[in-house]
């Protein structure tokens, strides 16, 4: 069990999250609108530490893209995509982010016109060619963080070469904005960050409670604040009041799975927004996630250092953001299976085959062959799309999952 | 000028045996995936780069055990390295043009398949800051190629083999130039640039300086429809050009990530040959969606217009991400311009590819 601190007072749970949910931010972000303060699009990947410490408004397409599709809002976006010629072979995320900015709109209402683009490059390639095309297309200023594709993001001319960037973008920024930049505001966004991290890892650490105290669906939610407001305080406040929550429920042998927790399961892959009740559907069978790459490996201060330095922000930034976990070699990946499995007493594995994500889906059949090869797990892979629903059947991925539960049950005899 | 052209043909078709030949008289070769890769880096260390090129037979994409919806190149290439056709070359070198073909190189590592397996670190970015990085990283791939083949890669051999391959893009450029004048086909055309993928670049400049001196130009004025194709797939893209010449249309100039676009701009030789290397590779248009799309798109209307292309077939393979993507943003300008052209998307089969038979035929009797 991970070690638990002593407790602070905090606020309530659910004042916390009306500050930091997706409405809360959408109002923000219009609030940030009708000030006048910059608007920045921003890829995922990008140091929103950063943005928030020069206060400009990140707007996240991605999120929005899941954002709509959870709330099963996202048709719109890729009808417009067809529209314009988009094959729909191009990632979901890309086509309705794409159809976010032509119209600024998301599934919450209108949204600003950006000011700057910032993209990224640690994650997908489609992020060079999204942000080069809004560059194009919106005739904008915009600033890539270049991180070129590697096998070893340890190397340290590698992090010096992304943390010199971190200062462009902040010249950038500056030259292209009102936005001015301050070292103690970024060494507070750094600080706040550095929290919400040790709370987030505090929390997938007790998921290794029997029964795990989580439901993959509530954290699936739960994790938006670290995807668009890492650096506020309130984020950090968020995961604090969070992480004792999940405490008490391990204190009271509680979960928030549907059903009782009989089989432990990884999941791999970006949550399917779009029929969230996949997961429901698990639970009910006694199927509880309890430990996903997608929640684990990129958040939580999950990099060497394990801790972000104030004082050193800029290397802080720069060593957190390039320890990306694809950019390793597969046996390398697989030492975080490996370590997950036996600390989290996993009984299964399900892999998302994700017609819109070919960074994370390819090397599944080889991951799946070194867990067999060390565990002799079973394994599920089902193909399908994180945000578009098109040719995705429930009533297929239920029968498929009604025979991995019977190759639990008859491990488990 | 047919023989000529025949021997380009006999050089791609028959790249297997001749880089067994070569294996067999002691050349090490090192394969290269895909075009970004510096190929005059292998080149000066003595080794002879080789592209890995998409073959016609379909139990390959059966046996590279990838999903569906990735492109059929790369599950191509990776059933014939699971059987073991690329086992002539020494080790593999991956410059990243796109997911698939970065992330494959960690499938193709895990499994062991070359002897030698090296991940070109290449930014996105034409900074300066940019070019000092891979400056350097050029200097570390030179290291790490030095020790397969066991020759030093001076500046002074880096330098020639820069010479060797800025020689080859004149000739490309030149090539070119004259290519719609000079009554080659779109299908040898073809043969042409796909041969420089798989030929020792001395044998290559050769065979190109052996062709422009045969060419009469002009030849016999030519009536036919005038067509400009954009591909990656070199095998669906001589079903195109067979297509579209059954019309009545002529192909006239083409655009790969290879060919006329890599050929725009030689590689300086003076200064540091490594930060010269660097710079050229970043400031060209190699691969779509790392370059600004303006000067893309304006890099085809130009080409047509000195090609005298009435139309362009802008061929996408299915799920290829980049083409995809940079269709979908070049067709805005497309469409301002009034540039007549064409979308086609389809896999590298006989039935897809036949599927495109009855809108190639449209096409071209829409230029008319």
């Amino acid at each position: 069990m991970a070690e638990v601190e002593k407790r602070e007072e905090t606020a309530d749970l659910k004042s916390l999250l009306k500050k930091i949910s997706a409405g809360a931010q959408y109002r923000e972000m219009k609030s940030a609108w009708e000030a006048g303060r910059p608007i920045c699009v921003a890829s995922a990947g990008v140091p929103i530490e950063i943005l928030y410490a020069m206060e400009v408004q990140p707007i996240y397409p991605e999120s929005h893209a899941a954002i709509a599709a959870g709330i099963g809002k996202a048709q719109e976006f890729f009808d417009l995509a067809r529209e314009r010629g988009y094959s729909q072979s191009i990632c979901s995320y890309t086509r309705c982010g794409l159809g976010v900015s032509w119209v600024n709109k998301c599934a919450l209402g209108p949204i600003p016109e950006a000011d700057i683009f910032i993209g990224d490059v640690s994650i997908c390639c489609l992020h060079v060619t999204w942000w080069t095309y809004l560059q194009d297309h919106f005739q904008k200023p915009t600033f890539f963080v270049d991180l070129p594709a590697t096998d070893n993001p340890e190397d340290p001319d590698y992090i010096a070469y992304y943390e010199q960037q971190l200062h462009e973008m902040v010249e950038f920024i500056e030259k292209n904005t009102s936005a001015v930049f301050r070292m103690e505001k970024l060494k507070e966004t750094v600080r706040n960050s550095d929290l919400a991290g040790r709370y987030w890892k505090k929390i997938m650490g007790l998921r290794k409670n029997r029964p795990s105290p989580a439901s993959f669906r509530n954290i699936s939610g739960e994790i938006l604040p670290l995807v668009i407001a890492l650096g506020k305080k309130e984020a950090a406040d968020f995961y604090q009041a969070l992480s004792y929550f999940y405490e008490d429920q391990v204190k009271q042998g509680a979960t928030q799975a549907k059903g009782q927790e009989k089989y432990r399961l990884i999941w791999n892959g970006i949550p399917i927004w779009h029929h969230l009740q996949i997961i429901d559907y698990f639970e009910m069978k006694g199927a509880n996630f309890v430990w996903e790459p997608y929640t684990s490996m990129s958040w939580g201060n999950a990099f060497p250092a394990g801790r972000l330095d104030p004082e050193k922000p800029f290397r802080s930034l720069a060593e957190k953001y390039t320890y990306v976990k694809w950019n390793m070699p597969l046996e390398k990946r697989f030492g975080f299976f490996d370590r997950a499995i036996s600390e989290y007493q996993v009984d299964g594995v399900v892999m998302f085959s994700n017609r819109s994500c070919r960074p994370g889906s390819i090397g599944q059949d080889e991951m799946i062959d070194m867990i067999r090869e060390k565990y002799a797990l079973p394994a599920l892979i089902f193909e399908g799309d994180q945000a578009d629903p098109e040719g995705f059947s429930m009533q297929d991925a239920k029968t498929r999952i009604d025979g991995f539960i019977e190759v639990l049950e008859a491990r488990k005899k | 000028m047919k023989a000529e052209l025949s021997e380009f043909r006999e050089r791609l078709e028959k790249r297997h045996e001749r880089g067994w030949k070569l294996k067999k008289k002691g050349q090490k070769l090192i394969a290269c995936f895909y075009g970004l890769v510096p190929k005059e880096l292998i080149h000066a260390a003595g080794m002879v780069p080789i592209q890995l090129v998409e073959d016609r037979d379909s139990r390959y994409e059966e046996q590279a055990g990838l999903p569906p919806y990735f492109c059929g190149l790369s599950k191509n290439l990776a059933g014939q390295i699971f059987s073991r056709v690329f086992d002539y070359v020494d080790g593999l070198m991956v410059a990243t043009v796109c997911d698939t073909n970065r992330r494959i190189f960690d499938v193709w590592e895990h499994r062991n398949l070359f002897p030698h397996s090296l991940l070109v670190r290449l930014p996105v970015k034409f900074s300066e800051r940019a070019v000092k990085f891979y400056g350097q990283e050029c200097r570390r791939l030179a290291r790490e190629l030095e020790k397969i083949s066991g020759v030093a890669v001076t500046e002074e051999r880096l330098r020639e083999s820069i010479g060797q391959f800025n020689e080859n893009r004149e000739l490309f450029r030149k090539l070119y130039d004259v290519l719609p004048q000079s009554g080659i086909s779109g299908e040898d055309a073809l043969h042409v640039f796909g041969a420089a993928l798989v030929t020792p670049v001395e044998d290559h400049n050769g065979l190109l300086r052996k062709l422009l001196a045969s060419l009469n130009v002009p030849s016999a004025p030519d009536s036919r429809t005038k067509l400009m194709l954009c591909a990656i797939n070199l095998n669906m893209a001589v079903e195109v050009v067979k297509l579209a010449e059954k019309y009545g249309a002529r192909m006239v100039t083409n655009d790969f990530t290879h060919n006329a676009r890599y050929g725009f701009e030689p590689i300086r030789l003076d200064g540091d040959p490594f930060e010269s290397l660097a710079r050229g590779y970043l400031g060209r248009v190699p691969a779509p969606g790392v370059y600004p799309f303006e000067a893309r798109a304006n890099y085809i209307r130009e080409r047509m217009e000195k090609a005298g292309a009435q139309g362009m077939i802008y061929l996408i393979q299915l799920y290829c991400d980049a083409y995809a993507f940079e269709y979908a943003i070049l067709k805005e300008r497309f469409d301002s311009w009034n540039l007549r052209h064409l979308k086609l998307e389809a896999e590298d089969t006989p039935s897809s590819i036949e599927q495109l038979n009855v809108r190639v035929q449209s096409f071209v009797e829409s230029l008319l």
